[in-house]
């Protein structure tokens, strides 16, 4: 084994490591697109919807939390042909993702639009807004910068539980690594390999919603600014 | 032109047993000032909060201009809002919005005015309270107390409101700017623009106001002219109150 033998391994099999890597950055991407406009929207309804719609996404977010996500991707994939609906794996996977992160993604901007001082709230209304606009000017784009750490976290969460897309037979990062490691039985110098990209790709993702969050933050408002120079 | 702009009829609020106002009336007519002062917990903030239906009073009756607001609303709650201005106490300005876009958001998205005209207006109103250019673009964290009030008041006047409604305005404020923004509501006051001022300033009351109400356990226990109420003050509750807060003001702290 050696460093040698790992660029030998990614020069001879670059095509499927490739092949993971988009898949995996593909499930990434669009799982956690599809949690963030779902994850919003269910907040959003939830602290201003009718009662009916409360309750019902209230138990939409419980289900999901209390039951494994790998146990949601099958459903989505293996389940759901049984009325009708086939789906590819990879879409399967990207679906069952997103409605897996929506859930969570929703806790995170419910409990923001909570952290909103009663007081913003107050002066919208009394400048003549409707709930519609006040969400629209007020609750969503505080609730986003209030909850983007949140956001973040969630993003490299589901970079690295994308590999359970294996489990759908999607040719991923870790599938790859599989296949690769199958064939050559060089398990340590594939999976290393394997764990640095993820490793990589984590941080790179960290530093680029560090970039984001420094063009968004608004003083006075979020936890760097609170803390600077104090602790 | 003259004209009744806001009548308060018998109004009665309570939070959880506990009553707040207990049958309060009176009116203010069309480019006057009237002050309210009371003790803390006199129900002032409850008041306020209740003509513009911030606070859903339990019964009585409101009108703005004649038309019922309370509790058979003439229209949305939210349309008649957009009449009725206010200031807060603690300015309420929004966090994740510069200066201007604070004062222009309510007459783009409310107001529904173009981009173009709706700055143009609140440009205007900046000046109006003395809010330079410098700062159109700071955040309301970027700016002293003082200047946040004056941009919380351009906020308000921009949606050219028929009342203003101003909750202790100048009481979160550092004594050294409490002058500022007391200027600017001076001004206003010489364009005639009809205002309910919560306060606890003496000598702006006395020299702003048409009248001076006093509310105390719910209720106006008095109310007449700035310098009766003031140096002769009837009521003994009226008297005990006015005299702590010149105590207050003669040591030196609000």
């Amino acid at each position: 084994m050696g460093i040698v033998s790992a660029f030998e391994l990614l020069a001879k099999y670059h095509s499927i490591f490739l092949l993971g890597l988009r898949n995996t950055l593909i499930l990434t991407a669009t799982a956690f697109s599809i949690g963030f406009a779902l994850g919003i929207t269910i907040a959003v309804l939830r602290e201003f919807g009718p009662k009916p719609i409360r309750h019902l996404l209230a138990a939409y977010v419980e289900i999901i939390r209390g039951t494994p996500m790998l146990l949601q991707l099958f459903i989505v994939y293996y389940a759901l042909p049984a009325i009708g609906i086939v789906l590819p794996p990879i879409a399967a996977a990207i679906l069952g993702m997103g409605l897996n992160s929506g859930a969570y993604q929703s806790e995170y901007y419910r409990a923001a639009i909570r952290a909103i001082p009663r007081g913003q709230y107050e002066a919208a209304l009394s400048l003549g807004m409707t709930t519609r606009q006040l969400i629209e000017v007020l609750a969503i784009p505080m609730a986003v910068r209030i909850a983007f750490p949140s956001m973040v976290n969630e993003l490299v969460y589901l970079l690295k539980y994308s590999s359970i897309a294996y489990f759908l037979t999607v040719i991923e990062l870790t599938y790859a690594g599989k296949i690769v490691g199958a064939e050559t039985f060089q398990y340590l110098e594939v999976y290393t390999i394997i764990a640095i990209i993820y490793f990589a790709l984590s941080m790179a993702i960290v530093r680029f919603c560090k970039f984001v969050e420094s063009r968004i933050r608004v003083p006075g408002l979020g936890a760097p600014e609170a803390t600077r120079g104090l602790i | 032109m003259s004209g009744e702009i806001l009548r308060v009829d018998n109004l009665w609020k309570s939070y959880s047993e506990t009553p707040v106002l207990r049958g309060v009336s009176f009116e203010v007519l069309r480019g006057e000032v009237k002050v309210i002062m009371g003790p803390s917990g006199s129900g002032k903030s409850t008041l306020l909060r209740c003509i513009n239906l911030l606070v859903r009073p339990d019964k009585g009756r409101i009108s703005l201009e004649g038309k019922e607001v309370f509790p058979k609303p003439y229209d949305s709650i939210h349309r008649i809002r957009q009449k009725i201005g206010f200031v807060f106490q603690s300015y309420n300005l929004f966090l994740h919005m510069t200066v201007l876009d604070n004062v222009r958001v309510g007459l783009i998205k409310v107001k529904k005015l173009s981009k173009e005209e709706a700055t143009k207006r609140a440009m205007e109103a900046l000046r109006i309270v003395g809010i330079g250019p410098e700062l159109w673009n700071k955040y309301p964290a970027q700016l002293s107390g003082g200047q946040q009030q004056r941009v919380a008041i351009a906020r308000a006047i921009a949606m050219e409101p028929t009342i203003m409604l101003m909750d202790e305005p100048t009481s979160a404020l550092d004594p050294e700017l409490v002058g500022e923004v007391l200027n600017v509501i001076r001004d206003l006051a010489k364009q005639k623009m009809t205002m309910l001022i919560v306060t606890h300033e003496l000598d702006f009351a006395l020299e702003v106001a048409d009248e001076i109400m006093v509310l105390d356990g719910g209720k106006i226990v008095e109310r007449g002219k700035p310098s009766e109420i003031l140096n002769n003050p009837k009521h003994p509750r009226t008297r005990r109150f006015i005299e702590r807060l010149r105590r207050r003001v003669e040591h030196g702290h609000r």
